[in-house]
């Protein structure tokens, strides 16, 4: 233990408790919303609508292909100077890992849709079954089955991503991390630890997505005859 | 009554179907025979408006496949049976069998299991019910996809060489469940090379030739060596797909 510096306290599996909520937190709601609005866009984009699928997809390479924390201090910064609103961190965090989320989504939702055998989709025209019911009971759980894998990578990364929002001053668990450490000098006990827990949530991610991967493909692992 | 009339379809600058008149009436088997390339396929997509006409007109029971509204009845009226099946790889072949009645024809999920369950036992599948479409052989497939088609209790069977992706065996499979159909009564349009089944079911042969309907005869009149086989191309065709059949 380094001088002047003070031991651990319960005081500190508390704030470990906290950041960790939050980091969860934030993660979630980004990850759902992101879902949503990148399934949004790639439908708009898998159904060729004019103008509005070309614009999206173009904001879309520009989220998937400059850095989050450019992004984010964008947001942070950049909008509050142009619309009178109250910016905080956490909502800043939230718009940016949202828009980088949906931008991923953006693109796995097209290419799994891209993957399934078309054919399939005109013989369900030819018995009068409509968009809707094509989308809903054969597009969607197919693309499903072969986004999966896409998807799971794709959480356990903006997992990652979400300690950049440290930066900007969220008390998420690496920031939490940051202020336990600079108490303590303890770097070699505090950072272990922390990345242990964004470890364990990750293989706890992994963990549900095969479980769920295996149940919406059982339609193509199965090969007997 | 399917009806069309002085249809063109163009893909682009290709045009491959020049005019083509034909009336199906109700209870009438036809085949469609034809070299490949002939525009088969694209007069069968043309009827149920997987593909748009160029110009022309094709109407089923005086629903005009043009009119979007309309073109909703034509597809519940003619069921087709695609040369690759083109199951729904991902549902059960009795879902498979069951989508369309149950969100079209608006039939309950039992009801639409019910036929589904004796269609399959009519095709001898009554224990694959819940197996996927990857658990089946290529004929097992069509037979499938034969079930799927009349569930919808069609008023016309649209065929596409169902039996092209088939090995000798399982093409007679499929074909004996065919000719029982067609012998039920039921009205059949079929692209077919296996002449010997056209021989055995058809009412008429329409032999259709770079887009246009060279013969259109009643089936006997077409084999007889004064009808259809007259003409020099029909005859070269009839005698390669013979020569084919027999080696294969
Ligand atoms: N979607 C398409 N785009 C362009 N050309 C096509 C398309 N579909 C078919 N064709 C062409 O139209 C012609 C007739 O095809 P098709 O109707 O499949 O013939 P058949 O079934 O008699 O073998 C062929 O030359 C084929 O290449
Ligand atoms: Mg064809």
């Amino acid at each position: 233990m380094g001088y002047g510096a003070e031991g651990f306290s319960i005081y500190d599996l508390q704030l470990w408790a906290q950041g960790l909520g939050l980091t969860i937190w934030i993660f979630l709601i980004s990850s759902i919303l992101g879902l949503l609005i990148g399934c949004l866009i790639g439908l708009i984009r898998s159904y060729r609508v004019p103008v509005i699928g070309k614009l999206l997809m173009v904001i879309s390479e520009f989220l998937k292909n400059s850095p989050v924390l450019v992004q984010l201090f964008l947001v942070y910064f950049g909008i509050p100077a142009i619309f009178t609103i109250d910016m905080t961190p956490g909502l800043a965090a939230i718009i940016t890992l949202t828009g980088n989320t949906a931008a991923f989504i953006a693109v796995i939702v097209i290419s799994s849709i891209d993957s399934i055998d078309k054919r399939q989709l005109e013989a369900a025209r030819s018995f009068a079954l409509s968009e809707t019911i094509i989308l809903r009971w054969i597009i969607f759980p197919q693309s499903l089955s072969v986004a999966m894998p896409m998807l799971v990578g794709l959480a356990i990364n903006q997992l990652q991503v979400t300690s950049l929002i440290s930066v900007i001053g969220v008390i998420d668990l690496t920031r939490v991390g940051d202020i336990i450490n600079q108490r303590t000098f303890e770097p070699f006990i505090v950072w272990p630890l922390i990345g242990l827990t964004y470890f364990i949530l990750a293989k706890t991610i992994a963990y549900v997505g095969t479980r769920l991967e295996k149940r919406f493909s059982a339609y193509r692992l199965t090969n007997e005859l | 009554m399917i009806d069309i009339k002085n249809l063109h379809k163009n893909f682009g600058d290709l045009e491959v179907l020049k005019g083509v008149n034909l009336k199906i009436n109700p209870g009438e088997v036809v085949s469609i025979l034809g070299g490949s390339g002939s525009g088969k396929s694209t007069m069968i997509r043309c009827i149920n408006g997987l593909e748009s006409i160029t110009s022309g007109t094709i109407s089923v029971d005086g629903f005009n496949v043009e009119n979007k509204q309309d073109l909703l009845e034509v597809r519940k009226k003619c069921s087709t049976v695609f040369q690759q099946f083109d199951l729904y790889p991902h549902l059960s072949v009795l879902d498979n069998i069951t989508l369309a009645p149950i969100n079209v024809l608006g039939n309950s999920k039992q009801i639409a299991e019910e036929k589904g369950l004796e269609l399959l036992k009519s095709v001898g599948l009554e224990d694959k019910t819940l197996s996927y479409p990857a658990q089946l052989s290529g004929g097992q497939k069509q037979r499938v996809g034969i079930c799927r088609a009349l569930a919808m209790n069609p008023d016309y069977l649209l065929l596409d060489e169902v039996t092209s992706s088939l090995d000798p065996e399982m093409t007679a499979e499929v074909l004996e469940i065919l000719k029982n159909l067609a012998k039920q009564g039921i009205t059949m349009i079929s692209v077919t090379h296996e002449i010997e089944f056209a021989r055995e079911i058809s009412d008429r042969i329409v032999f259709l030739d770079e887009g246009k309907i060279l013969s259109d005869l009643p089936k006997d009149q077409f084999f007889a060596v004064d009808g259809g086989r007259a003409d020099p191309r029909i005859a070269k065709f009839l005698s390669k797909m013979s020569e084919f059949n027999e080696k294969a």
